[in-house]
């Protein structure tokens, strides 16, 4: 569904690449987890499945499409077939839920009857029913993500990409979405998340990609987080592990959580 | 739909930004008025200008019924006058200086005299009898006026040999200077006019980016994410030109038509629905400043 081949993304001549030659490929409805630090190339990996940038060398393939060959009038029907969703949720402010998620289907043109039918469908698979007419800040923010998420699905796209979609919310509250992202994939949906949550990660035993400064550094399936969290020392026994390609032995520690919350506030501010 | 939901994002695009909006058509307005105020001076130059003046340079009036001057004292030219005339203009002393010559019959003055008054009062008091008719001569060289004059002016049955580019044209330069002023003016209000709604569309966009943002993501095209702000440029350009053209329609009614026809009963002046032709003008030249500037505007602050 989705598969880099050697793709290259640089931003900045004289930095390294944000994407260092990745080849990567994402099946028909597989969930996958992209995982590493900040600056790891995580958002630019959703970025180029997205077309918001261009890869400066190698392809991108989403549906079997090269996107470096769809014209730029092209670009709105590649994007129509894939869903996003992100930390801050994004929800226009002065609709209700329901028009939140009817926006989505009015601008690319969908009749009203169509709209009426299918919003509150989708609604009671995210777990909104009964909260059509509220407006976003009457919400709790799982329940915000939760339109956001009925919003990026209404017109039934082929890929979810989802962008540390629980990174604001509480670790329960992130369980309930994560049922929600995995109830949408059950549906045939191809989901693909970039998160820190390593509790998720762990609980959900699915496929998980690592990223380290632009490099694929792990790709395993059923996989558990293993603890990216950079600890003074370790970042050089990784690059080690993962050129002898032999799994990276962290001991299990306390204190985790704490300081992937930490990083998260600071990729928060990144993007501000 | 579409349209509905294209026609609902302009009318909130239109409220949140009111007051950039107005100082649009405000500015539209003026640099509009401006622009056709110059184009109505040139239509009333047209208008005095009359059905000879392009054509030729000098006329020599002929005496008929009122002529009080002294080669009239034997009443109207008779035929046999205005065969000397032309046998006179044909021979070759005065040939030499003369492209060409046409005569005007009292009727055809009249026709004429019709046409280029027609929004005065005064035509329904003039009769074809009361009309002179005339010899319109072409000029090789229009300087050599003096000779044509001292040639026909003694003759008998002419009442006057006239000059007419020199009685109009002095009034003509100033009023193509005055257009020429408001032409400038009207360039530098269209510079204002672009710029400002290039900055309004980039507020409107601004204040809209949550909704543009999400648009680009679930693949709304081009054309839905970008024509309510191009169509919010436009509708605010269109109602400045209207409201230039009515300016210049109440222009010409109530100052030209009301006063100045009076004071100057003899000028031809244009009627206010000649103004009106100006409109569709004006209007297209609203559509054209919104949709430069969105162009320019969109290219960089909107990009799908």
């Amino acid at each position: 569904m989705i598969r880099f081949e050697n793709v290259t993304k640089v931003y900045d001549q004289k930095a390294r690449p944000a994407l260092d030659s990745i080849s990567l490929e994402i099946d028909r409805g597989e969930f996958a987890f992209l995982v590493g630090a900040s600056g790891s190339g995580k958002s630019t990996f959703l970025r180029l499945v997205l077309k918001e940038d261009r890869a400066s060398s190698g392809a991108v393939y989403v549906a079997g499409q090269n996107v470096a060959n769809i014209s730029s009038w092209r670009v709105p029907r590649l994007r129509r077939g894939i869903g996003v969703v992100f930390q801050d949720f994004r929800l226009l402010p002065q609709k209700t839920v329901f028009a939140n998620v009817a926006f989505a289907m009015q601008v690319i043109g969908k009749s009203r009857s169509v709209i009426r039918d299918t919003v509150p469908e989708v609604l009671k698979t995210v777990g909104l029913e009964g909260k059509e007419n509220r407006l976003p800040h009457e919400l709790s923010g799982g329940e915000q993500q939760r339109v956001a998420i009925a919003r990026a699905v209404v017109n039934r796209p082929g890929i979810l990409l989802a962008d540390e979609p629980t990174g604001n919310l509480d670790p329960t509250t992130s369980m309930g979405i994560m049922g929600v992202l995995d109830k949408i994939n059950q549906n045939g949906t191809t989901v693909v998340m970039a998160t820190h949550d390593d509790d998720i990660v762990n609980e959900m035993r699915k496929r998980v990609v690592e990223l380290k400064n632009g490099v694929v550094i792990r790709d395993e399936a059923k996989a558990l987080y293993t603890s990216m969290i950079p600890v003074v020392g370790q970042s050089r026994r990784l690059r080690d592990a993962s050129g002898r390609d032999e799994p990276p032995v962290v001991p299990p520690r306390a204190g985790t959580r704490a300081e992937a919350r930490a990083e998260i506030r600071l990729a928060g501010e990144g993007q501000a | 739909m579409r349209l509905a939901f294209v026609l609902s994002e302009i009318g909130s695009g239109l409220r949140r930004n009111l007051a950039m909006v107005i100082s649009v058509i405000l500015v539209t307005f003026v640099s509009l008025t401006f622009v056709g105020a110059a184009g109505m001076l040139q239509l009333q130059i047209n208008q005095m200008k009359g059905y000879w003046y392009d054509k030729v340079q000098v006329a020599i009036f002929l005496c008929s019924d009122g002529s009080t001057a002294p080669g009239c004292a034997t009443g109207p030219a008779t035929p046999e006058q205005e065969d000397s005339l032309r046998k006179l203009l044909q021979s070759p002393a005065v040939a030499q200086y003369v492209n060409d010559f046409e005569y005007e019959s009292k009727d055809d003055a009249y026709k004429h005299f019709k046409e280029q008054f027609s929004n005065s009062p005064i035509v329904d008091s003039v009769t074809p009898d009361q009309l002179p008719a005339s010899f319109r001569i072409n000029m090789k060289d229009p300087e050599k006026y003096e000779i044509i004059s001292e040639t026909f002016s003694s003759q008998a049955g002419v009442e006057t040999v006239i000059d007419q580019r020199q009685l109009l044209e002095r009034l003509f330069s100033a009023m193509n200077a005055a257009s020429l002023v408001a032409v400038s003016i009207a360039g530098v209000m269209i510079i204002c006019a672009i710029l400002l709604i290039a900055t309004t569309i980039r507020l409107s966009a601004f204040s809209r980016r949550r909704e543009t943002g999400i648009m680009r993501l679930v693949g709304a095209s081009k054309m839905v994410i970008q024509l309510p702000f191009i169509l919010e440029g436009v509708i605010a350009a269109v109602i400045g030109a209207a409201l230039a053209s009515g300016t210049l329609w109440a222009v010409a009614h109530f100052f030209l038509g009301e006063v100045m026809s009076k004071q100057y009963p003899d000028t031809a002046f244009i009627s206010p629905g000649q103004t009106l032709i100006l409109a569709p003008a004006l209007i297209g030249l609203g559509v054209v400043l919104a949709g430069i500037s969105s162009l320019l505007t969109l290219r960089r602050y909107l990009r799908v």
